[in-house]
């Protein structure tokens, strides 16, 4: 019964007529950053965070979550129309989606991209309403250990699910770990790499680095790359009257992909580090496996649109469990949504739920109102969206770095963090260009101070001995299941 | 490329883990870890894998890297928006907006002078009406005596 009266004061939050407009601005939103590629959730985030400074805490949380899960929604729609993903977990949906559009079936594609998302975004809701209140309950017995594995966890998962190159990954998270102990001291007040410097006795704030990083640049590479020649002209044109819906063997066919792409979607989200991308690949190896014709795969098979398209949009929403319960996020764009609460005085973890019941509860139930609003968008607003994708780049991209300068600055009124953001955007690019991972970086610098504490705290307890992290059951328990990731991800790299 | 870069994180990481031991301590006056232990891992495991990087990647080519042909353009857009940045404490938020704008799409989208000057102008106004007016955030006022 608690869970349904948390959920129906979570309600009375979302219902707010100032909170259903953030709610809706963030799905228009996030759809749009979905569709634009090469511009993904954690770089809209990342802009949009100052641009929330004036809004009241939930309904700019709100905002900013919507924009993340309303990503995925959007990044379907170029995978299925122009072969190119709107954002990496779209990356799946393009080896059946496109397909598809080409045999005269692009709207029935879209529509059912469009319940995919939302069965795997509402199932992952109704998930974590049930779980993330057990999760709080269990988490509260973590101590330094557990905080300290979680983080190398979620660290080591990242880089080897999703990196090119575990090297590349490890130094990048090392470099974010390193900016992360510019500043300050918190246990002894001595500074720290901050050579005289009255400006980094506070530390390197997060927003200038991450905007840095995932706004310019991307852009900067998607520059080099090209991206801003090509046009919209390979886009497979659907028709919107004759032949738009899925018939019915199309929903019968994936009822039990929609069911086990989003468990699975789901159960990897919830795994720091592990993310929609993952997810949506291995819910697409899972069906291709499970297909009675799997020759069909890669030539237009719904179930390997469906799979990946439930399971990238039910990961996001378990993203959110770890985040809420034990403010360690999972991702780049989740690692912004937590600077997000940290900025508006929220401290996600296990007492949040407690003692912020309001503000939680308020962010559970917009996410089963903008799962609704996505639905509805994805299937009656599909033109408009196609619009944005014909949306030349060249115009798109001065824009992009007017916001992202000016949003820089506005946080704090400060040109050396412009200039920060300004060099962080030239390392990206490098990082970008040579196979390193700035999502990494950002985590790493998010999660670090984090790191130091309960590594020293945990020393402390144990006086130096590292056998404290086998003495603890629950350590244990999160060494398995990080050896278990690991040997998934190595599995999963294997040229085949 | 790919070493050079390299080698210039390895350098920051040197001066980095030299720093870490030189002012850093490891231990507190408490007894307890000090403010250099964990900036020690980190700088050392960072040299030794840069290094590592570079042993391991001698002999490897890498598809990403011969140069783009769009190189250049990454570079102008670079250089542009450095100079945006610089002109923000000079020309103030809106006047350097309007000036990237130009400049960036005169660069990037040439011979449409209508559309990229009514952009140049219209967007940067929008944004500096949302962040000044509608957000009462802070933009650069810059060193004229303009009344935005």
């Amino acid at each position: 019964m608690d869970i349904f009266a948390n959920l129906l004061l979570g309600l009375s939050v979302a219902v707010s007529p100032i909170n259903l407009a953030y709610l809706l601005v963030g799905v228009v939103v996030g759809m749009i950053v979905g569709i634009i590629p090469g511009f993904g959730p954690s770089a809209a985030l990342a802009i949009l965070l100052p641009v929330t400074f004036g809004m009241e805490p939930t309904g700019a949380v709100i905002m900013l979550a919507a924009i993340y899960y309303g990503a995925q929604y959007g990044g379907t729609i170029t995978s299925i129309l122009l072969n190119t993903p709107g954002e990496s977990s779209s990356v799946a949906s393009t080896f059946d989606g496109y397909p598809l559009a080409q045999q005269g079936r692009a709207g029935p594609a879209l529509v059912m991209q469009a319940v995919a998302s939302f069965v795997g975004g509402t199932l992952g809701v109704i998930l974590i309403t049930v779980l993330a209140p057990l999760f709080s309950q269990v988490t509260r017995s973590f101590g330094p250990p557990e905080f300290f594995l979680l983080v190398v966890m979620g660290l080591l998962t990242l880089i080897v699910m999703v990196g090119c190159n575990w090297r590349y990954g490890v130094i990048s998270a090392l470099i974010g770990f390193a900016l992360g102990t510019v500043g300050v001291d918190l246990e002894t007040g001595q500074t720290r790499f901050t050579f005289q410097s009255a400006e980094l006795i506070s530390g390197i704030d997060f927003i200038p680095i991450a905007i840095g990083l995932f706004g310019l640049g991307e852009l900067y590479f998607a520059f080099y790359k090209g991206l801003h020649l090509s046009g919209s002209g390979g886009i497979v044109q659907y028709q919107k009257e004759r032949r738009f819906w899925p018939q019915g063997r199309d929903f019968v066919e994936t009822r039990f992909t929609l069911m086990r792409g989003s468990l699975l979607g789901f159960g990897i989200g919830v795994i720091p580090g592990a993310g929609a991308t993952v997810a949506s690949l291995m819910s697409y190896s899972l069906e291709k496996a499970v297909s009675r014709t799997p020759e069909k795969f890669g030539k237009g098979a719904m179930a390997g649109l469906v799979g990946p398209e439930a399971a990238n949009n039910a990961a996001s929403s378990g993203a959110m469990v770890p985040l809420l319960t034990l403010g360690i996020p999972g991702s780049a764009s989740t690692a912004v949504l937590l600077a997000a609460f940290i900025l508006w005085g929220l401290t996600p973890g296990p007492l949040l739920m407690a003692q912020k019941p309001e503000f939680a509860w308020g962010l559970i139930a917009s996410m089963y109102l903008g799962n609704v609003a996505l639905l509805a968008l994805n299937i009656f607003a599909i033109p408009l969206f196609v619009l944005m994708i014909k949306l030349p780049y060249r115009l798109l991209a001065p824009a992009v770095i007017l916001i992202c300068t000016i949003g820089t600055y506005s946080v704090n009124g400060s040109i050396i963090e412009t200039w920060l953001m300004f060099a962080a955007g030239l390392f990206g690019f490098f990082m970008k260009l040579y196979g390193f991972s700035p999502a990494a970086l950002v985590l790493a610098l998010v999660l670090g101070p984090l790191a130091e504490q309960s590594l020293r705290q945990t020393l402390t307890i144990s006086r130096g001995s590292f056998a404290i992290f086998l003495e603890r059951p629950t350590s244990l328990w999160i060494l398995g299941i990080t050896a278990l990731m690991l040997a998934a991800g190595i599995l999963l790299r294997r040229p085949r | 490329m790919r070493a050079g870069f390299i080698l210039a994180v390895l350098f920051v990481a040197a001066s980095y883990t030299f720093v870490a031991f030189r002012d850093l301590s490891y231990l507190s006056s408490a007894g307890r870890l000090g403010p250099g232990f964990f900036p020690r891992i980190i700088g050392a495991s960072l040299v030794a894998l840069c290094l590592y990087s570079l042993y391991a990647d001698r002999k490897r080519e890498h598809a990403g890297d011969a140069a783009s042909p769009y190189a250049r353009t990454a570079v102008v857009v670079g250089l542009l928006s450095a100079l945006f940045v610089a002109l923000l404490d000079v020309l103030g938020g809106l006047l350097s907006m309007i000036a990237f704008m130009a400049a960036a799409l005169a660069f990037l989208n040439p011979g449409r002078r209508l559309q990229n000057g009514l952009l140049a102008v219209l967007l940067p106004l929008a944004i500096y009406l949302m962040f000044r007016v509608w957000l009462n955030a802070a933009v650069p006022r810059g060193m004229l005596p303009l009344p935005f």
